[in-house]
């Protein structure tokens, strides 16, 4: 593999004749293709994703000055798009071209094809999650690609574990934004298990602003004297403390990475030692692998903590591998983008996209 | 450029100010003598009686350059500004010995007036809520764009910019440029008169000059070979060369 790839004639037609059927079967399905711009302004992927996107994002500065980006992925441009059109909801879109991510070990392509499908707007989340689900599969199946396997995880399982604990707000916050990373949650748990958080902060209103008023002239550096005030006053009041048991179960929980009826008897059986209730996002679960039993996919993985590299997904995850393990497509649920991007009220969001080249070399080796 | 015949191994030492002066101080600590070379216009030197080994003055941060192309076989400079040129060091450079001095700390630092923020994780939420509150990421200004990104992937945070800084960092959040830096600092005291404080777990890196070796492109045949043992030997780094013979 390099990290300029090279297309021969051979190489290009097959992958072409690959996008047509998978952009033919999204077409049928309702999803009419988009292609934003290759380049696009810096800012869209820079101010709104995290670092974790940046640092894979090439910049350059056109000769005017403005800052320039590669496209890291067609889903945000598309959904900006979405927010500044205005468009009828739900909106179904799919997309087909290369996208640029900077590879920290050298070798890997810096350049690769996706296709791919997005979901705004369509209030019944379930629902939602199913469309995408299956169209993924036949996607797969469209290319040709019949033996693969699915892992899954749902962040929002998560988010509802979390809501269930007696914790202060922005520390149920704090864990559920950490949820894609694996290690730091379950130090966070750890902290507030032995009751480490204890604030040095003074409980008085009056104090806390006295306090800021001893800081002189030091700048609010971007914050409003109130936002420094309400944070500080959360901050003293607060008590933590989770008990020992209840954190162990979570920990244990997002440990689970197993075949799907054992990694949900697990979690049957962790959450009733904590004494926490989570039937309607685990009947959510069964539900997904219902549908993809009935679509006869039977190999399929949960995984507790699959997170996803791009930080922007919030409920449903997934990804389809190859029988080698190779990642062939991955999706998921993104609630909140489109108003990071200034859409003015929420809009739900799901998709997926597929990582075509792999596709088409699992495809051919199978043959 | 050419060099003359009899060089076999090229070392780049800080070219000015303290951190050359120190360097200076460190060799004749352990009996080797920098000499001056008579109309290079300082940019090069040599070591009394070592006629195999080239010294060149250049800037700290062209160091850890020269250090990455293999344009010099090894280099004295900041292992602050090592890191940052090289976020991954693994077969690209060999940090040999720190020296013990050029003793700087690379820091968090917020406003003052953040009486709430005394800990990453402090500024993990107020990263999470400025994005929400003001439809925008909080604002890092710094000239250490890759140690920020590391440290700040470690402890979590995500939702910020880095803001390139070319000087004066420490003036940012009082100008409206960022909200937060990252810099280095010695003493504190910059900091202090600019209405900032460090992160209690804020400190990225305790730095320090530091000889290091260049692994990638830096031809080391027998003569650059022989010619590093014989100085380490001198410096009394012969673990350190044993070391680094097991890396080439």
């Amino acid at each position: 593999m390099t990290a300029f790839p090279y297309y021969g004639p051979a190489d290009i037609d097959a992958l072409n004749m690959q996008a047509v059927t998978l952009l033919k079967l999204f077409k049928a399905k309702g999803y009419d293709r988009q292609e934003p711009s290759v380049l696009q302004p810096a800012a869209l992927f820079l101010d709104r994703s995290g670092e974790e996107i940046r640092r894979r994002t090439f910049t350059l500065t056109d000769p005017s000055g403005s800052d320039l980006a590669l496209r890291p992925d067609l889903t945000i441009p598309i959904a900006k798009r979405v927010v500044e059109s205005g468009p009828h909801f739900p909106a179904r879109i799919s997309y087909n071209g290369p996208v640029f991510r900077h590879e920290s070990k050298g070798g890997k392509p810096v350049q690769f094809f996706q296709a791919g499908v997005e979901l705004f707007g369509e209030a019944d989340k379930a629902k939602g999650d199913a469309e995408i689900l299956t169209l993924a599969v036949e996607a797969l199946r469209a290319a040709g690609c019949t033996d693969f396997t699915i892992r899954m995880g749902d962040l929002g399982l998560f988010g509802a574990l979390v809501d269930a604990l007696q914790l202060p707000e922005h520390w149920r916050s704090r864990l559920k934004r950490h949820f894609w990373r694996a290690g730091y949650v379950e130090t966070l748990l750890d902290r507030i298990g032995h009751g480490d958080e204890t604030s040095h902060l003074p409980q008085d209103e009056k104090d806390i602003a006295a306090l800021l008023e001893t800081q002189g002239d030091a700048p609010l550096a971007g914050r409003t004297r109130a936002e420094v005030i309400t944070r500080a006053r959360a901050e003293a009041a607060e008590v933590l403390k989770l008990d020992g048991n209840v954190a162990g179960a979570i920990t244990r929980l997002l440990d689970i990475s197993a075949p799907i009826a054992q990694a949900l008897a697990d979690i049957r059986a962790l959450l009733k030692t904590a004494g926490i209730n989570l039937d309607a996002g685990l009947a959510a679960v069964e539900a997904r692998v219902a549908l993809l039993q009935k679509l006869g996919v039977d190999r399929i993985d949960f995984n507790a903590h699959f997170g996803r590299s791009m930080e922007y997904y919030t409920g449903f995850v997934f990804e389809l591998r190859s029988k080698y393990g190779v990642e062939l497509a991955g999706g998921g649920r993104y609630d909140n983008l489109l108003e990071l991007l200034g859409a003015s009220a929420p809009v739900t969001a799901v998709g997926c996209a597929i990582h075509t080249e792999r596709l088409l070399a699992t495809v051919k080796g199978a043959a | 450029m050419s060099k003359p015949k009899e060089t076999k191994l090229v070392i780049a030492i800080p070219s000015k100010g303290r951190l050359k002066e120190a360097c200076g101080e460190w060799f004749a600590a352990r009996g080797v003598v920098l000499e001056q070379e008579a109309g290079s216009r300082g940019y090069r030197a040599r070591f009394a009686g070592m006629p195999q080994i080239e010294v060149m003055l250049l800037s700290a941060s062209e160091i850890a350059n020269a250090l990455l192309a293999g344009d010099v076989h090894l280099g004295i400079t900041g292992e602050d500004l090592l890191r940052e040129a090289a976020p991954e060091l693994e077969g690209r450079l060999y940090l040999a010995a720190p020296m013990g001095f050029g003793f700087a700390d690379v820091v968090v630092a917020v406003s003052r007036a953040w009486i709430d923020v005394s800990t990453m994780a402090d500024l993990d939420d107020v990263c999470a809520a400025f994005a929400a509150t003001h439809k925008k990421r909080l604002r890092v200004a710094t000239k250490y764009a890759e140690l920020t990104r590391g440290w700040f992937a470690r402890n979590g945070i995500a939702d910020y910019r880095i803001v390139p800084s070319a000087g004066a960092t420490e003036g940012a959040p009082a100008a409206g440029t960022a909200e937060v830096i990252v810099d280095i600092t010695t003493t504190g005291a910059t900091l202090r008169d600019n209405g900032l404080k460090i992160l209690d777990d804020g400190v990225i890196l305790k730095s320090q000059a530091t000889l290091a070796a260049s692994l990638r492109g830096a031809v080391w045949d027998e003569d650059a070979r022989a010619a590093c043992k014989a100085l380490f030997a001198t410096l009394g780094l012969e673990a350190e060369f044993k070391a680094l013979s097991a890396l080439l």
